[in-house]
């Protein structure tokens, strides 16, 4: 069973309900909220442990209450809804704050996934100078931000210092996609952001070498239009 | 400045003209030979009149009076008088002089007057321009320019008749007398594409020309000077220019409103679809995710949301295909490697082929073209589904990328059926489908038409080829645009 108690905001009654009921069943508490400046005063008054919230809502938008909750309380986890296709849209929620996105329709599945992966991160508290130094793990990749070595099942890889920053930026954040402008900007440096075929490029030479499928990448996905995201954990 | 059909004037006109002037020489001879006036005073007098007849008449008047005039001072006035003799030969040298004096003066006088004639009738021609010309611009644009065009020429020029035949909109319009047959007239001369002027007739028919090519005809007859029917001519073609592109405006504009239209539908449409699936979905997911069903119920929840997906899918994709219909297809362009998409693309979709392995052969030539990344996927995209969808099970589907300096070529062939001589062309029409396929594959039939606009927008072209052993091939050429002004690649 599941636990944590969930603001689902949405203005369609149908899609509230569906949620309250499937999410409730699996254990999660839910609290339903209509309007963006509703869900802000539940989130002023009542502790949330996720918050899915829907882009297009009339009155205030996903968009502009994902800000506003953002600034309230920075380190809430929250999920958008995305209707539409256009990928804009995903990026502005990424950029807005949110953690993660997932497009209408979804599996009840993948969104108790995001779900959980969304409140694990925050519940982790922040990275202490430790952590920061800590050696990631995900699968059979191992990343040490120390010694600035990456390792595919304990054998070292040979990777160029780009390559590095961006495996490094792409696993402290995994689970989490992160578009392709943060890439470039925290990687190549601010002056970058609309160069795709940089990134193109380096997420090909990495899957090279990081993956056993380079067609098939397990580790190093794509978050078509939007940007990468470094798999969470394994499923084997 | 051709002289026009009002310069010509009757004989009796003239022996009119002739006999005034005639008639004042009578009087003056009586008025100076009963008073004895010296030859020289009455030579000057005859003068005046000549000069007042050039004036007012003209040279030809002028000169015959001139020579009555040395008649008369010949016979009344130089000795012996009442004779035509001339006893003393100065006498001769007087009557030479006064007939040259006589000549010149009159040729001087009558042409100022015929250069004030002129500049007169030229001012009174322009003005009659200028007033077509500005009735042309307030012409109703929404109306053919032709019967507008009739009454307005008839009005300005005082003609007869004036009949205009419209080539495009193979009307005839006239005004006037003319009966039905010679109307034609302005018909004949745009098949004939002949300028003429007929001075017996006073008919006037010019070809109406937009750049070299012929429009229309006018003719007009009345009193219009060839040189002012040629400007007639271009301001028509004015009127009719105006006409064709202020509908061929209204016509877009009609056009960008039904397009922006449709577009709002299918948006509004497939966001409607959109709320009620993901119900469903979250519904029939949720029902497997309790884990409480039994075998049957497992079974019935997965169709429920399969089916729902597969709705998902087609509401997508019709929402994709509207937006790249909706407008001219703007490209966002960037330096493309196309290995690397092509495997980006495969690798994407692979898990939504139904099983069939893809083959990729790339001739890897890692430079860049210049291409808008996300159509570029969207045309590989739409081939492979479609391979996916038309093969055998199981069966391979084989991607090739070739590269020259200056091409791409990009294939994907799949082993299914013959696309039939008849249809290979039409595939790629917008809601076209092969009687073939329309039974057997479902589809919209909206896919490849977008393919062939995005191929065209990167000046690129698709076709397709297809035989009953070596399956369907489906090609996107494009050329490769010199990457410019782009940064240096920081690849370290």
């Amino acid at each position: 069973m599941e636990s944590g108690v969930i603001l689902v905001v949405d203005d369609e009654m149908s899609i509230r309900r569906a949620l309250h009921t499937t999410l409730e069943k699996l254990g999660f508490k839910v609290v339903e909220a209509a309007r963006g400046e509703e869900a802000l005063s539940l989130v002023r008054t009542n502790p949330f442990d996720a918050v899915l919230l829907d882009i297009n809502m009339p009155g205030m938008n996903g968009i502009e209450t994902c800000k506003s909750m953002r600034r309230l309380f920075p380190r809430i986890p929250i999920l958008m809804l995305t209707v539409r296709d256009s990928e804009d849209d995903k990026v502005e929620a990424l950029d807005a704050g949110a953690d993660d996105y997932i497009t209408k329709p979804f599996q009840l599945r993948e969104l108790t996934a995001r779900i959980r992966a969304a409140m694990r991160w925050t519940r982790a508290a922040a990275p202490s100078p430790d952590e920061a130094a800590a050696v990631l793990r995900v699968g059979d990749i191992e990343l040490d931000p120390v010694r600035r070595t990456v390792k595919k099942a304990s054998r070292p890889v040979h990777l160029t210092p780009k390559e590095f920053e961006l495996t490094h930026q792409l696993m402290s954040y995994a689970g989490r996609p992160i578009p392709h402008s943060r890439l470039l900007n925290s990687v190549w440096g601010p002056e970058y952001g609309g160069e795709l075929e940089y990134l193109r490029t380096f997420m090909h030479q990495l899957r090279r070498k990081l993956e056993d499928d380079p067609a098939n990448p397990q580790y190093l996905l794509t978050d078509a239009h939007v940007g990468y995201r470094f798999v969470e954990k394994l499923d084997r | 400045m051709a002289i026009p059909f009002t310069e010509k004037r009757s004989w009796l006109y003239l022996l009119q003209q002739c006999a005034v002037s005639c008639a004042a020489l009578a009087i003056l001879t009586a008025i100076a030979f009963s008073l004895h006036f010296p030859i020289a005073a009455a030579g000057f007098m005859y003068l005046l009149v000549v000069v007042l007849a050039a004036l007012r008449y003209g040279i030809w008047q002028a000169t015959c009076i001139s020579l009555i005039a040395v008649g008369c001072l010949n016979f009344f006035f130089i000795p012996p008088i009442f004779s035509f003799v001339v006893a003393d030969n100065r006498d001769w040298i007087a009557l030479l002089s006064f007939q040259v004096c006589a000549l010149v003066v009159s040729r001087l006088s009558s042409r100022e007057r015929k250069v004030a004639r002129d500049a007169d009738y030229q001012r009174i021609q322009m003005e009659k321009l200028f007033e077509l010309s500005r009735g042309i611009l307030i012409f109703d644009l929404h109306a053919p320019p032709g019967p507008q065009l009739v009454q307005l020429l008839r009005g300005t020029f005082s003609a007869d008749d004036v009949a205009i035949f419209d080539a495009d909109l193979v009307r005839l319009d006239h005004e006037g007398q003319w009966s039905p047959d010679q109307r034609q007239i302005a018909r004949q001369a745009f098949l004939a594409d002949k300028n003429d002027d007929d001075p017996s007739l006073r008919t006037t028919q010019r070809v109406i020309r937009i750049g070299a090519t012929p429009v229309g005809a006018i003719a007009i007859r009345g009193e219009v000077d060839p040189l002012i029917a040629n400007a007639v001519a271009s301001l028509a073609a004015i009127a009719f220019e105006r006409f064709r592109s202020y509908e061929k405006e209204a016509r877009a504009e009609s056009a960008t409103q039904a397009e922006q239209l449709r577009v709002a539908v299918l948006d509004a449409l497939a966001h409607a679809f959109k709320t009620p699936l993901t119900v469903i979905c979250t519904a029939s997911s949720g029902l497997q995710e309790l884990g409480t069903l039994d075998k049957t119920e497992v079974e019935l929840a997965e169709l429920i949301s399969q089916e729902a997906v597969g709705l998902n899918r087609l509401c997508t994709r019709l929402l994709q295909t509207a937006k790249l219909e909706a407008s001219t297809v703007t490209l966002r362009t960037e330096p493309v490697v196309p290995s690397i998409l092509v495997k980006e693309v495969v690798s994407q979709l692979a898990p939504t082929l139904k099983g069939h392995p893809v083959e990729l052969s790339i001739q890897e030539q890692d430079t860049p073209l210049q291409g808008d990344p996300e159509l570029l996927m969207m045309i590989l995209t739409q081939y492979l589904d479609n391979a996916a969808k038309y093969s055998p099970p199981n069966a391979p589907i084989q991607v090739t990328v070739r590269e020259s300096e200056s091409e791409l070529l990009l294939s994907v062939r799949n082993r299914g059926p013959l696309i039939r001589m008849q249809d290979r062309e039409r595939v790629f029409e917008r809601f076209y489908r092969s009687s073939d396929a329309r039974d057997r594959v479902p589809g919209t039939g909206v896919g490849l038409s977008i393919v062939k606009k995005a191929a065209e927008a990167h000046h690129g072209h698709v076709w397709v080829v297809s035989g009953e052993q070596e399956g369907t091939t489906f090609f996107l050429s494009m050329p490769k645009l010199q990457v410019g002004g782009t940064k240096a690649w920081n690849l370290e």
